[in-house]
């Protein structure tokens, strides 16, 4: 009975915390190989270039569905351009977005508002940075789509574009306008947390030496925590790509490329689908092996930006180490 | 003090077994119980009718079997059944030549494949080529369709191309024709494209009858022939399509009679008819 009250001896909980570290590193490193395997035909019969521009999506997935249980090598065939493209597009245009609101709202809530509202505003933050994307999704496809298809889009503008694609609300002003409101919580809470960290010293000196407060955080301040932006920028880029029921909803689901030359306005009214969001669209017909291999390949390439920006996000923080602070 | 706080062996052993406790009383009703449970998934479309007749099976043979049953598509319910993950799979089209082998596909009732628009679009009738012709995107606007309320670009709305809807849709009203890609916006489920028809004024799309039926919409007659339980029954619509109950090899036991009782009994047979036509 002693023996069981006696605390864990050191060396017996470094092995069973080794162990637990092992078996997450092990499963993640099995989850890879095992996206890997699967996606392997599409890569064996294509290369990379099924990433590229061509043929018909739609014709392709459907020929893969039809194939069914024995594909010939063709139904392999993919040009998955669109979905690389609407991925591109919508997360890159809500990165950007949400970066400018996160810096200026990091900006105020961290160094001009009043100690009482910074109380309040940055726990709501945190809280918006969890809501379940799929809320997102039911108020984007419920309250923004009819809104912008019934008020904003005009006849005119359906009319000219009506033989390639369909302005019905759904599209990619709808999924930017709702990707950036979901990163954006996530990029204020680690800006602001960096601002928080860094010296005040610093910023008093700049104020010393006769900036005005706001010039100072902007001269100062906010070089200094340049890397904690970018790294906040990488970690809601990855949620953004991986962000698969919000779009399914909102965009339209159509493999279309929104074209800038139908003109601005009618560009951002254009339906669009991205990589997860298929995923979620044909995921009925995973029956059928070249279309599981296809879904798992976007699977792939969705996990290996996913380690790219992972692996970038920890070396773009190095350098604040140096001058320890926290990003 | 401080070493009460420290994790010793017997507390670490508590906890390790509490956990496993809570784990073990949650999960022993679907185990400690012997009532045999009838697992289904598949078509959303046929989900209200399989709902209704499960819950009247169990009112009738109380204790004699459980339902556990799950939506996500025609084909889900194929590639489940197939690997026996659930004892039946709800299909909403006729066999594929392209279904895995050893499947028996049992119809247990008949239903309408409807056009819809919005309600503002009081649209009367189609004939079977102004159908073709604005699903594979020939006819993009509502000018060109006499009878049609709504002005300017027709939206047509789909199913995703692994949809068991769309498959009987294209078969039956499109003269095996595609709805034409990527021009027409594509819904994952009954309740979603319904949802968009609702929503967008200019919008067309369709839908099985029983949930074409319940307003907020307008249902196109097709060919002079209004899509609903009563033409369906005469025969008279052309779009109709099967639900079938499928199962890897003929039905035994307990899902057997379950079948059996859908196809045969009197109590069955109302309910299908409510919304829906029986086989025979």
């Amino acid at each position: 009975m002693s023996r069981l009250r006696d605390p864990w001896p050191d060396h017996r909980a470094e092995r069973l915390l080794g162990a637990v570290s092992l078996l997450v590193g092990a499963s993640v490193i099995a989850m890879i190989a095992f996206v890997g395997v699967r996606a392997w035909p599409i890569f064996e019969h294509d290369g990379l270039s099924w990433l590229g521009p061509g043929g018909n999506l739609e014709t392709q997935i459907a020929n893969m569905q039809a194939t069914s249980v024995n594909p010939p090598a063709s139904a392999y065939h993919l040009n998955a351009w669109p979905l690389v493209y609407g991925t591109l597009l919508s997360t890159g245009i809500a990165i950007v977005l949400g970066v400018v609101v996160a810096v200026l709202s990091s900006i105020f809530i961290v160094e001009l508002a009043p100690a009482r509202l910074r109380g309040v505003a940055i726990p709501m933050i945190r809280l918006l940075a969890s809501v379940p994307s799929v809320i997102y999704g039911l108020i984007a496809v419920l309250v923004l789509v009819p809104f912008v298809g019934n008020h904003l889009i005009t006849a005119q503008e359906k009319t000219s574009v009506q033989n390639f694609a369909e302005l019905t609300g759904a599209g990619l002003g709808v999924v930017v306008v709702t990707l950036t409101v979901m990163i954006t919580p996530i990029m204020i809470a680690l800006i602001c947390e960096a601002l928080m960290a860094a010296p005040a010293a610093w910023r008093e000196g700049a104020v010393a030496l006769g900036l005005n407060p706001l010039r100072a955080v902007l001269a100062v301040t906010l070089r200094a925590i340049r890397p904690a932006i970018v790294a906040a920028a990488v970690l809601a880029t990855a949620r953004a790509l991986g962000e698969a029921v919000m779009i399914q909803m909102a965009s339209g689901g159509s493999s279309y490329t929104p074209n800038l030359s139908h003109g601005p306005l009618i560009f951002l009214y254009e339906p669009l689908r991205t990589l997860a969001s298929a995923i979620v669209d044909y995921h009925e017909g995973i029956g059928a092996p070249a279309l599981q291999a296809t879904l798992y390949a976007f699977g792939a390439l969705l996990l290996f930006s996913a380690f790219v920006l992972s692996i970038a996000g920890y070396m773009i923080k190095l350098p604040l180490r140096k001058y320890q602070v926290r990003g | 003090m401080n070493r009460n706080r420290r994790l010793t062996r017997l507390r670490s052993l508590a906890l390790a077994g509490a956990t496993a406790g809570v784990l073990g009383v949650a999960a022993a009703p679907t185990t400690a119980l012997a009532t045999p449970t009838i697992s289904i998934s598949g078509a959303t479309a046929s989900y209200p009718l399989v709902s209704l007749l499960a819950a009247k099976y169990v009112k009738l043979k109380p204790h004699s079997v459980k339902f556990k049953i799950t939506q996500g598509g025609a084909q889900i319910g194929i590639n489940d059944v197939a690997a026996s993950r659930v004892s039946i799979g709800d299909v909403s089209r006729d066999p594929l030549p392209t279904d895995p082998k050893g499947l028996v596909f049992y119809p247990v009732a008949k239903y309408g494949i409807c056009v819809v628009t919005n309600s503002a679009n009081t649209l009367s009738n189609l004939t079977p080529a102004q159908v073709v012709s604005i699903f594979t995107g020939k006819t993009r606007n509502w000018s060109q369709v006499p009878g049609a309320t709504a002005s300017g670009t027709i939206d047509l709305i789909s199913r995703t191309s692994v949809a068991g809807v769309l498959t009987s849709f294209q078969t039956l009203l499109l003269e095996g024709k595609k709805v034409t890609e990527p021009l027409a916006h594509e819904r994952p489920s009954e309740g979603l494209l319904r949802a968009e028809v609702e929503g967008d004024p200019n919008s067309i799309g369709f839908l099985s009858n029983y949930q074409a039926g319940l307003g907020k919409l307008n249902s196109v007659s097709y060919n002079g022939e209004a899509c609903n339980r009563t033409t369906v029954q005469a025969g008279q619509y052309a779009g109709i399509a099967r639900f079938y109950e499928v199962t890897r090899g003929p039905a035994q036991g307990f899902v057997a009679s379950f079948i059996s009782w859908i196809t045969k009994s009197a109590a069955a047979r109302k309910i299908i008819s409510s919304q829906w036509v029986p086989v025979t």
